[in-house]
């Protein structure tokens, strides 16, 4: 499909357009701890974010919520379904984020399909933005999801110094421009794109290999320094895991979830409600009678880290897309890229 | 309809701050004494009976030989006891006593000591069963309302033991610990709150007390790297659970 420029002055125009339209979020603060909410000018918009505290999935699997209300009446049960119709945009997504959404695409339409995930996903539309300042914490080029985009957007834009290279990826994508006057890009805009993308791979200063990642989990069940990371000292200069869960819950690609009904006092009407869980919680292994299966510490942090080199039930659909947000948030310090490479030195 | 279940609501030390917890419930109060006959509960009505109840909610911990008897007494004649808050679960804030001599801490408080008759602080859990326990100081409205309404439908209470740092998470904010450099407790303390004081910009204090199988020395380790001496850490752990299991070592004993 054709691609087009816009000034970086001209952004208010395309937005304004969106505004009359959807409701939609983007990054509204510059810097590493940014997060992706409600935009009601340009004034609110920073894409100059590095990157946000809790990812973009939160818009399609909410940390809470409510999946469907019970009454019970005369003995039988009346169901009313809650149905969330919003069309939105999400504006400026990272290539990384768009890429754990497009896993948990994978997931939530895998055999059994979830309605409520597919239905958001639905009414969303997704104009990525091409990552040309990659934080010091990502590492997405070596797990194939950035730092540039090229799948699972409706819009492109690209930073190419004072105007942005807009592509479109999809039909919805086309819609939602038609009727603005916008420049074709020449060749010159493209090369530009070219060389800000080798730029912006430059910039990436963790690296890892993936394709040892899961061999790695295979090989190393017994380790020590899985003792080390729950109990002990730390790994390569972290402290001991917290099992605080705060590295799952940002995640974007973690889907895990719980889900219980709440009634209220008249003990005939009541809700059923979706939360998002950890893997690093006592509770999340519990089973009845007290059984656990992930009892320790260090069970909980190895099945994380396992799950993420694509190692766990969830594959490729819940590993790693290198977005660092883990990394960023971890009061313990523990960096998943320097586990692996300890990991690997120490076979 | 079925007989209504008997509560019996106790102070022993404490603040009184959680049995207030109950009657700021202003929504739910009136249905709650629909569903519930409250049957001893001082602070709220003249006449109380104390036998037979079906669910006690003691607030506060054991700090005198009477209590000792007073709690032995209550599970007697109770067939459900609760831990109401963190001072009946571990002693919570006047446990801070215990680190001092009981002489010492008599003199600052009594002109004259020679009749005071107390021991150290513990939670009701040191002399009696306990069947529940009602997490915070206070507890939360809703996880009041979580214990009393499973008790009426026969269930288990979903009363989770996670640590505040999921609930700051779901509220999207920014980690005081990384991000600030701030000592918060939060990694290490049950929510159930709903991460309020971080959501505020302020470090968690700890009011829930330990969260399930909390690694108290690694945040502790985490809080020297921050800048904080020894005595500020023992400070910290000593604040609302000093006395529990999980912090003991980090609180000094």
């Amino acid at each position: 499909m054709a691609s087009y420029i816009i000034d970086k002055k001209d952004l208010k125009i395309l937005l304004d357009k969106f505004l009359k339209e959807f409701k939609v979020y983007g990054p509204i603060k510059p810097g590493l701890d940014s997060s992706v909410d409600e935009i009601k000018s340009i004034d609110d918009l920073h894409l100059e974010y590095k990157s946000t505290i809790i990812s973009p999935k939160k818009f399609f699997l909410p940390p809470k919520d409510t999946l469907f209300e019970f009454k019970i009446q005369k003995g039988n049960y009346e169901i009313k379904e809650i149905v969330n119709d919003e069309k939105f945009i999400l504006f400026g997504l990272h290539p990384c984020d768009v890429n754990a959404i497009l896993k948990l695409d994978e997931f939530f339409s895998g055999k059994f399909k979830d309605k409520y995930y597919q239905n958001r996903r639905k009414n969303s539309i997704i104009i990525a933005l091409n990552c040309t300042q990659p934080g010091e914490n990502s590492f997405c080029k070596s797990m194939n999801a950035g730092p540039f985009l090229y799948k699972g957007y409706d819009i492109l834009l690209t930073d190419i110094d004072t105007k942005y290279l807009i592509e479109i990826g999809s039909d919805k994508g086309k819609k939602i421009i038609q009727g603005l006057k916008l420049n074709i890009a020449s060749k010159n805009d493209l090369l530009k794109k070219e060389k800000k993308c080798k730029l912006a791979n430059k910039k990436i200063k963790k690296i890892l290999d993936p394709n040892w990642l899961p061999k790695l989990a295979e090989e190393n069940l017994d380790h020590e320094i899985w003792i080390d990371l729950g109990e002990r000292g730390g790994v390569a200069g972290s402290f001991p895991c917290l099992s605080c869960g705060s590295c799952s819950l940002v995640c974007p690609t973690c889907y895990c979830y719980d889900i219980y009904d709440t009634v209220d006092l008249s003990l005939k009407n009541g809700s059923r409600v979706r939360e998002l869980d950890s893997c690093q919680l006592l509770e999340y292994g519990q089973v009845a009678l007290g059984g656990n299966f992930r009892k320790d510490r260090k069970d909980r942090i190895r099945h994380w880290m396992f799950c993420k080199f694509g190692a766990a039930a969830g594959s490729k659909n819940s590993s790693c897309v290198g977005c660092g947000r883990c990394i960023r948030v971890c009061p313990s310090k523990i960096d998943i890229t320097k586990v692996a490479k300890s990991l690997w030195r120490k076979k | 309809m079925a007989k209504k279940p008997k509560i019996g609501v106790f102070k022993l030390t404490g603040c009184a701050g959680c049995q207030m917890e109950i009657f700021r419930m202003e929504d739910e109060f009136l249905d709650l004494i629909k569903l519930f006959d409250i049957s001893y509960w001082k602070m709220a009505k003249r006449d109380n009976d104390d036998k037979d109840l079906d669910i006690a909610l003691i607030e506060g911990g054991i700090s005198t030989p009477w209590e000792i008897e007073e709690i032995k007494c209550i599970r007697k004649n109770t067939k459900f006891l609760v831990a109401f808050g963190d001072c009946a679960i571990g002693g919570c804030i006047p446990s801070i006593r215990n680190w001092i001599p009981q002489m010492e801490s008599e003199e600052i408080v009594y002109p004259d000591p020679s009749k005071i008759c107390s021991t150290k602080v513990h939670g009701i859990g040191e002399y009696v069963k306990v069947d529940a326990e009602l997490k915070g100081c206070p507890p939360h409205r809703k996880t009041i309302l979580e214990l009393l309404k499973s008790a009426l439908l026969k269930i288990r209470p979903r009363l989770r033991q996670h640590p505040v740092c999921v609930e700051c998470k779901f509220q999207g904010n920014a980690c005081l610990i990384t991000s600030n450099k701030l000592p918060c407790m939060g990694p290490v303390i049950s929510g159930g709150c709903g991460a309020i004081c971080p959501t505020l910009g302020r470090i968690c204090e700890g009011c829930f007390g330990p969260m399930s199988n909390p690694n108290a020395s690694a945040l502790a380790n985490i809080f020297r790297d921050i800048g904080l001496n020894d005595e500020d850490i023992k400070r910290k752990f000593r604040k609302y659970s000093g006395m529990s299991p999980e912090f003991r070592l980090e609180a000094g004993h």
